[in-house]
């Protein structure tokens, strides 16, 4: 046995990340590992690559008991990992890359670069990788990216290769190069680890399979004695999310209306409407567009081509000030880097997006604003101790909340969610999802994007998934996370 | 808390120790003195706090006083009366700020190049229409901006000062422009997200911070009573260390009226207390740097307590 991880465990705060994170790994198999958005996949294998340390549980390399203190001591031993997002410098040639800080040592610290790029070369024709040597690695494409990673990895003798959904970001024939790559090293007996959400690509690549839920290995077996139906089963669980239902209610008028959205790069032909009193939903695996079309509704990113229509009269958003005199608000993913000013305090985040609202030719009324602050602070049940305490100072939830009055000030009547709950604890998200019923009720249309299949299915009206930047398709209220996922992971043609 | 007093502590304990150190430091002439050597800093630095607290910084300032000081006594060469030509050295100022801003927002380069390229834009422009030549023929009268006195015998720069400095407070604390500045320097993305119409705004901070050192180049011009093209050298690294010292951030959004005041004064004091203990003028600039480092190291340990 190759590596052997037992009840490993890992908290982050407040949040438990891994409550048992179990799996074995034989030498010349590729293991995969499977689990929805937050099931704990990437938490695990960066304690396997030494990148995190866990709190309990035991992780044997060979037989022998280890406990990696950072990445070098876990190469050392012989784990590489090739990263979703590449870890290389861009500046540097492939070959740099490759031998970069295990260069030979030289009294003057003289690097010899013909010796470099000549090893390179060797490593690159016995993989029969498309690279060149002396190439610069930020002009390559994300699989020319990966390729370097592995030469790396082989470069070090490493006997256990870890790939973080590495197909994410690469189109069909680089797919194929890597699914290539992949059965090379299993033959050269090297143990993989190949953590993937697109169902339809395991089956060509994969031997054993383990399944993570909520922290938990929930299932390991070997990949054929298993449906793919079951295999979804695995992942999703029975437990549907019964914390929250909302009651929906009867459809306003249409106030989103969205037809044939395109944008660059991901975007195409994207066709919906919200209607107000509606909490629609959006799903689909990470990489899906989500985030794209949130940004490009938002005019953070240029429309290409379609039309964007806001309570039923035509809208050209080229910014995010057109957005917002157009109605719309965006709660975004990640509220730390784009929807506070977490050194600044609650009233000026509050009022920051409406502060024409609380001022008169450019003169402020500090007054009306803490009024404003404290009357959205009360409608949102905000816990704070005074309008001008540090956004920093509030928890998670409560932060999400300062963005949300921040939009509730400009009377917004299209509200994008983002990611919503991410990075709060279930009594917040309960609040949040609250907020979103109370938000409906009062005339609003919201568009929430979600990764988590449970909270989309307890919180929207009517489900849309994307899938590569395209609606793959709409299901009523109360549609089963299967259905959800079968959607968001299936191809129409399957990639062969 | 006791951290955030301490510009103000450090000044007050060098105000006491100079009285009882030296005899001459606490005399109505010494006095007068300190409060014009500063208050020339001290105007500028009110518009370099507006500039740093909306996360920008404007290395130029230094040779906008010299542009405006140049462009205001020229023009009382040429004829003008004592306000206009202290109109067009502010306006000149503004000029400056104006492409600064705009080159910054329209161009999209990181303000330290810009303000680094204009610099020696706008010196070279001062070197240039002067031929490098000061501007004597000014009339008598205008002494009076930069060393006159009320009939109190307060330095009329005092008042100058107090009424720059109110304003910028307000412009701070209650206008929408002061609120933007602070919310693109704290977190130019969600000012961005928010729909505040960034590029406007970053101009109007570096155009009222030109038009500060306008002034300032014309009280500068009033002291030396000639309009050097060579003035202002340097100025622009005090502006910065008045308004760093009096806890502004570099990192923006972060930065006070009374900060900066403080931290002009101290720099104020500290070469005047070195003037009168007799210490060598050249040990005046080590220990000027040092002050500097130390109190942005301090603010430093403040936030970083504060985050976890």
């Amino acid at each position: 046995m190759l590596l052997e991880l037992d009840r490993i465990q890992k908290r982050f705060g407040g949040v438990t990340a891994l409550k048992n994170g179990s799996c074995t790994v034989k030498a010349g198999e590729v293991h995969l590992l499977m689990g929805e958005n937050g099931a704990g996949k990437s938490t695990l294998m960066k304690i396997v690559a030494g990148m995190i340390a866990p709190d309990a549980g035991e992780m044997r390399f060979r037989g022998q008991p280890v406990r990696f203190r950072n990445p070098a001591e876990s190469a050392a031993a012989g784990i590489a990992m090739v990263h979703q997002e590449s870890l290389l410098a861009p500046h540097l040639s492939v070959a740099e890359n490759i031998f970069l800080g295990r260069e030979e040592r030289h009294p003057l610290g003289w690097i010899n670069r013909r010796d470099i790029e000549t090893r390179a070369r060797r490593l690159i024709e016995r993989h029969t990788f498309p690279l060149e040597a002396s190439a610069l690695v930020g002009k390559l494409s994300p699989a020319g990216k990966q390729m370097v990673e592995i030469c790396r990895a082989v470069e070090q003798g490493s006997s256990l290769l870890i790939f973080d959904e590495p197909t994410s970001s690469l189109t069909e024939s680089e797919t194929r190069e890597v699914f290539r790559i992949v059965q090379e090293l299993r033959l050269r007996e090297v143990g993989v680890i190949y953590i993937t959400h697109r169902l339809e690509e395991l089956r060509s690549i994969g031997d054993r399979v383990t399944v993570l839920r909520d922290g938990e290995t929930v299932h390991s077996c070997m990949l054929n004695e298993l449906t793919t139906d079951q295999l979804i089963q695995h992942m999703v669980g029975r437990a549907v999310n019964s914390l929250y239902r909302r009651e929906p209610l009867p459809p306003g008028d249409e106030m989103l209306r969205v037809d044939g959205l395109s944008s660059d790069p991901l975007l195409k032909d994207i066709s919906f409407n919200v209607r107000a009193g509606e909490i629609v939903g959006m799903g689909g695996l990470i990489g899906a567009g989500r985030t794209e079309l949130c940004r490009a509704l938002f005019g953070i990113d240029p429309i290409d081509s379609g039309v964007v229509q806001v309570g039923g009269k035509r809208v050209h958003i080229r910014s995010p000030r057109d957005a917002v005199r157009a109605g719309i608000a965006l709660v975004p993913e990640d509220r730390q880097r784009a929807g506070l000013a977490i050194e600044l305090g609650i009233a000026q985040n509050v009022t920051m997006a409406s502060l024409r609202s609380v001022s008169n030719m450019g003169f402020l009324n500090l007054r009306s604003e803490r009024m404003l602050t404290t009357e959205h602070g009360k409608r949102l049940r905000l816990k704070y101790d005074s309008p001008s305490q540090l956004a920093r100072r509030l928890s998670g939830g409560n932060q999400q909340k300062v963005v949300i009055a921040k939009w509730l000030a400009t009377k917004a009547r299209v509200i994008l969610f983002d990611e919503p709950t991410r990075g709060i604890d279930i009594g917040a998200k309960m609040e949040v999802f609250e907020t979103m019923d109370e938000l409906a009720r009062s005339g609003a249309a919201i568009l929430m994007m979600s990764s988590e299949m449970s909270e989309i299915q307890s919180v929207a009206d009517r489900i849309l998934v994307m899938r590569q930047g395209r609606i793959a398709g709409e299901l009523p209220r109360g549609a089963s996370q299967e259905d959800i996922l079968r959607l968001a992971a299936f191809e129409e043609k399957v990639a062969r | 808390m006791i951290q955030r007093l301490l510009p103000f502590a450090t000044l007050v304990a060098l105000f006491v120790g100079l009285a009882i150190a030296s005899p001459h430091f606490l005399t109505g002439p010494n006095l007068s003195t300190v409060i014009r050597q500063t208050t020339v800093i001290n105007i500028m630095a009110l518009g370099m706090t507006l500039i740093i607290i909306s996360g920008g910084i404007d290395l130029s300032v230094g040779s906008i006083l010299a542009f405006g000081g140049f462009m205001g006594t020229l023009a009382m060469q040429k004829g003008y009366s004592i306000p206009v030509a202290i109109a067009i050295g502010i306006a000149a100022g503004t000029m400056c700020g104006l492409l600064n801003g705009t080159l910054i927002t329209r161009l999209k380069v990181n303000p330290f190049i810009v303000t680094l390229g204009t610099m020696g834009i706008y010196r070279g422009m001062t070197l240039l229409i002067s031929n490098g030549l000061p501007v004597h023929e000014i009339p008598l009268k205008f002494a009076f901006l930069g060393s006159g006195t009320d009939r109190f015998g307060i330095p009329i720069v005092l008042w100058i000062l107090l009424v720059c400095a109110i304003a910028m407070h307000i412009v701070l604390e209650h206008t929408r422009l002061g609120r933007y500045a602070f919310s693109i320097g704290s977190n130019p993305e969600a000012a961005f997200y928010a729909g505040i119409p960034v590029a406007f705004n970053i101009t109007c901070v570096y155009a009222i911070a030109g038009g500060l050192t306008g002034l300032s180049g014309m009280i500068e011009a009033s002291r030396l009573m000639s309009g050097q093209p060579t003035a202002g050298q340097g100025y622009e690294l005090q502006a910065i260390a008045a308004v760093v010292i009096g806890g502004g951030s570099l990192r923006g959004g972060e930065g006070t009226v009374l900060g900066t005041l403080v931290g002009a004064f101290i720099m104020g004091l500290l070469s005047d207390g070195s003037d009168l203990l007799g210490i060598n003028p050249y040990w005046q600039q080590v220990i000027i740097g040092a002050v500097i480092i130390l109190a942005v190291w301090l603010d430093e340990v403040r936030k970083r307590r504060g985050v976890s």
